[in-house]
């Protein structure tokens, strides 16, 4: 039983109270995370000489370790673990799949094509001073999100998520065959530049990449908020939604895009970091049942606090080598994936 | 190596090519690894060769001929196409080592390593191509060009010296730098530098930005052969580092970009690389 | 009440429905009927307001379908497919739940009322005792009537009773005969008890026979046959329907109408 058992006869008021602790737990949960994180790492560092008035920013190594290595690093990590936590949330409800992840429709490929074009060719691609590589993975991830959107309302009037699945399943191999390509061309070093890029890396060590995502991030997040009661409807099937004065159409454009935005921002600003869009929604819907209203703003929360655990350990356990952050989630993200396809099956029984 | 080592590995090499058949002077040359295709034409085989890597650029020379393909892709119906007695490769590609030991076709096989090591091995590969009066003389060349480089910052008093080979455009992200051992560690300690990294076991180092900071390099070299870098992307790509203002080299503006391959092939330009370092890490050293 | 008049539906395929006239009456209990691919499961979605008709209109006392808001047209019918597979685990509870959705304002968690009534939907079907259980542990008949709870949480308390629709597809038809027969009993409670209108399609024809008061029997788009259950099960509309000779009599112990199908007709 999780958190939140619905033991039979509990009170209306007694459920909400315990959403409440749960949804607040959570969110504790990631700020102490965040507070935590920059505090750790392979160098000692002394909190008081960090906020020390008297030296110079431009001489004070501590300061600049935790303002400049950590700090930036640790707020990345935890937009970017919430955003596709989040994702992964509206991604399996719109689709019906417990499987479905924030890369199941080709925005993680379309990134990487993105990304990996830059490193190839090195197109000079700059808009108000954005880096090209994640200016280019966030175009290409918007890219290849639009083909699939245009092939699922392609056919008929609603949106097809059988066709979305499948679009975005064949998107992904298609767009793997145009990186190899691409890699062909590709000299060895770019070819590992841009391996290493799809492995993941939150280093951002300046705010300027975070200010560019957070718009995209609270649009998204703002468009999630309006989402969960449609999307508990949803599992329902879209007929049984409708009935329930749901605008099917609108609220899985909405859940389509809005998740998408979140994904492609993501990524643009960590790179293409697995499992976690599909570990946290699972882990916290083991623990609190899987009404989406409590299950998405818990999993923002869970996956915020999870990549900037993972982070601090990427960036510690090998100090001064850095560990790709991707590694250490799909290592711990791959065996929980198939205990729950063996546990679970992936779909209703 | 001790000496003794040497003597014995020397003998044995002597030995083995005293045995080879007739063929010890192949008259058709394949090399996909670049800073030996260099040494080819150093040492004067360049003529015999017949088909080179596809990221092969030195000499012009290499233009005309035919591409082969590289480490990951290379070509092996071209390859035994062009009907070469001598193929030179890299140690890792195991499958194509094998095909053409089937085809009968020689092969010289290509390890990475420190300086000594690739000096050794254009010394091997003069004995291998028939040319081994011109190698020892390319690799004598090389040797004693080091030794004057070390020679002349001897009496310099050693800078802590970061040395940058990888690195996302216009991040920190994705750092990598040379660890301990390897030509590039190597070229750093004769260009009279203190590698941050000399403790890390290992070719090569990603960094974060907290170990660049808890290293504090008084010299960052970063190396790029990207034939697309402008003037402005050179200033673009130098600025990236004033994020890390606590980094000595950083507040002294001690952050150098080298461009060129020979600073990532261990070819006969290794000497001219080490001198560029050098040059970087002591300008006073070479003021006349 | 509830009227669909003269409406005409077409997929990209074809045209499925073609001026079908169909009303259910306060209380009423209306049977749709038909072979596959007459049109039974399109009927009840556009008199569900599901899907819009190309001709024709559907009005809910007198009103068209498409000029309620999405919510108010909730309040007062509901509908329960013929399966409901979810994909998470919800639980009991959590299902019946989301029938009071309608009634939610933005944000807004059930309150003491909304659970109130959901128990109330839960006992009434017989589910009370499963409202902790996971959904998907349930077996189909249960299934069937905690997705029949869900819809009547839907509707409205302040209305009269007889202001309710609850549209039914396929309502047993993956029940084992346990289940059918509790799924029939309860559709009959809600009818007879409760005055809600209730219109179910369905292949069972001694179901219709059983349960409903009035039948409308599509062929091919079109209606067939219309009318009191004993005036359109017939031999002769079955024949014509369906293309099978039956038996059309009346059960000895119960008075049932019971339809036992013999043979194929042979093709004229």
């Amino acid at each position: 039983m999780g958190l939140l058992p619905v033991v039979a006869g509990v009170t209306a008021g007694a459920r909400r109270r315990r959403v409440w602790a749960v949804q607040i737990g959570f969110l504790l949960l990631a700020v102490l995370a965040v507070l935590c994180a920059p505090l750790v790492g392979p160098t000692a560092i002394s909190l008081r000489q960090v906020f020390d008035p008297t030296i110079a920013f431009a001489d004070n190594v501590d300061a600049q370790i935790f303002f400049i290595a950590r700090l930036p690093r640790t707020l990345a990590g935890a937009l970017v673990g919430g955003a596709l936590a989040a994702a992964g949330v509206v991604l399996q409800a719109l689709l019906r799949n417990p499987l479905a992840t924030p890369f199941t429709l080709g925005v993680s490929a379309g990134a990487s094509l993105g990304a990996m074009l830059v490193i190839t060719f090195g197109l000079p691609l700059t808009l108000a001073g954005i880096p090209a590589v994640p200016l280019a993975s966030f175009v290409g991830a918007l890219a290849a999100v639009g083909v699939v959107y245009g092939l699922a309302t392609m056919r008929r009037q609603g949106l097809s998520t059988n066709v979305l699945l499948l679009a975005g399943v064949t998107l992904n191999s298609l767009f793997s065959a145009i990186i190899l390509f691409v890699q062909y061309l590709a000299d060895f070093t770019q070819s590992f530049q841009a391996i290493r890029w799809v492995m993941g890396n939150l280093d951002v060590s300046s705010y300027q990449p975070l200010l560019w995502a957070l718009p995209m991030l609270l649009v998204a997040a703002g468009a999630f908020a309006g989402l969960p009661r449609a999307l508990n409807l949803l599992t329902l099937g879209t007929d049984s939604a409708a009935a329930r004065g749901i605008d099917v159409l609108r609220t899985q454009r909405l859940a389509f895009v809005s998740a998408s935005l979140a994904t492609g921002a993501a990524v643009a600003l960590g790179g293409p970091i697995g499992f976690i869009g599909i570990i946290v929604p699972h882990l916290v819907r083991l623990l609190i049942g899987a009404d989406h209203r409590f299950v998405l703003p818990a999993s923002a929360c869970l996956g915020a606090t999870f990549l900037v655990v993972c982070d601090t350990a990427a960036r510690t356990l090998l100090s001064p080598m850095e560990l790709p952050v991707g590694v250490i989630t799909a290592m711990l993200g791959g065996p929980f994936f198939l205990w729950l396809l063996v546990t679970r099956g992936g779909g209703p029984r | 190596m001790t000496p003794v080592c040497r003597l014995l590995v020397s003998f044995a090499l002597a030995v083995w090519v005293a045995a080879l058949p007739a063929q010890t002077r192949p008259g058709r040359i394949i090399s996909i690894v670049p800073a030996l295709t260099e040494a080819l034409f150093s040492m004067g085989a360049g003529p015999r060769v017949v088909g080179v890597g596809s990221f092969d650029r030195h000499p012009a020379e290499v233009d005309s001929l035919p591409k082969v393909g590289g480490l990951i892709d290379p070509d092996m119906e071209q390859i035994i196409a062009l009907t070469p007695d001598l193929v030179v490769l890299y140690g890792s590609q195991e499958d194509q080592l094998a095909q053409l030991e089937r085809a009968g076709i020689s092969v010289f096989v290509y390890a990475h390593g420190g300086l000594n090591d690739t000096l050794a091995t254009i010394r091997e590969l003069g004995v291998r191509t028939g040319q081994r009066m011109p190698a020892d003389a390319l690799a004598d060349r090389i040797g004693s060009q080091i030794t004057r480089v070390s020679n002349r910052v001897a009496d310099q008093p050693k800078p802590r010296v970061m040395l940058v080979f990888g690195r996302e455009p216009g991040t920190l992200s994705n750092v990598y730098a040379s660890g301990g051992i390897g030509f590039l560690h190597d070229m750093v300690e004769a260009a009279g530098g203190d590698n941050v990294f000399a403790a890390v076991a290992r070719e090569s180092v990603q960094l974060s930005s907290e170990s660049i900071l808890t290293a504090a390099p008084d010299i960052i070299i970063e190396l790029s052969y990207d034939e697309r870098m402008t003037p402005a992307r050179q200033v673009a790509e130098r600025a990236v580092w004033s994020r890390l203002p606590a980094i000595p080299a950083v507040r002294a503006g001690r952050v150098h970009l080298l461009l060129g391959n020979e600073f990532v092939q261990p070819g006969p330009r290794m000497g001219d690389a080490t001198e560029a370092i050098a040059r970087a890490l002591h300008p006073k050293a070479f003021q006349e | 009440m509830l009227r669909a008049k003269a409406v005409s539906f077409a997929y990209d395929e074809g045209t499925v429905l073609d001026g079908v006239s169909v009303e259910a009456s306060e209380g009423g209990l209306v049977g749709v009927l038909g072979p596959n691919g007459s049109g039974k499961t399109t009927l009840l979605k556009l008199l569900a307001g599901l899907l819009t008709p190309a001709r024709g209109e559907v009005t809910l006392d007198g009103r068209r379908l498409d000029t309620f808001a999405r919510g108010a047209l909730a309040r007062r019918l509901a509908v329960v497919p013929q399966e409901t597979e979810l994909v998470f685990d919800y639980t009991v509870l959590d299902v019946t739940l989301m029938g009071r959705y309608p009634h939610l304002r933005p944000f807004e968690l059930e309150g003491p009322n909304d659970l109130d009534i959901a128990r109330r939907a839960l006992d009434a079907t017989g589910t009370a005792h499963l409202e902790a259980r996971p959904f998907r542990a349930l077996s189909g008949g249960e299934r069937q009537r905690v997705a029949i709870a869900s819809a009547l949480a839907q509707f409205d308390t302040g209305i009269s009773n007889l202001g309710r629709v609850l549209l039914l597809d396929e309502p047993t038809a993956s029940l084992d005969l346990a289940a059918q027969l509790e799924t029939m009993a309860l559709i009959a409670r809600l009818s007879e008890e409760q005055r809600t209108t209730v219109v179910l399609c369905t292949h069972d024809l001694n179901l219709a026979a059983r349960l409903c008061d009035q039948l409308v029997l599509l062929r091919k788009g079109t209606v067939a046959a219309a009318g009191r259950t004993d005036q359109v099960l017939t031999r002769d509309t079955i024949a014509a329907v369906y293309n099978v000779d039956a038996d059309v009599h009346r059960h000895e112990a119960t008075d049932q109408l019971t339809v036992l199908p013999l043979r194929r007709k042979e093709s004229p």
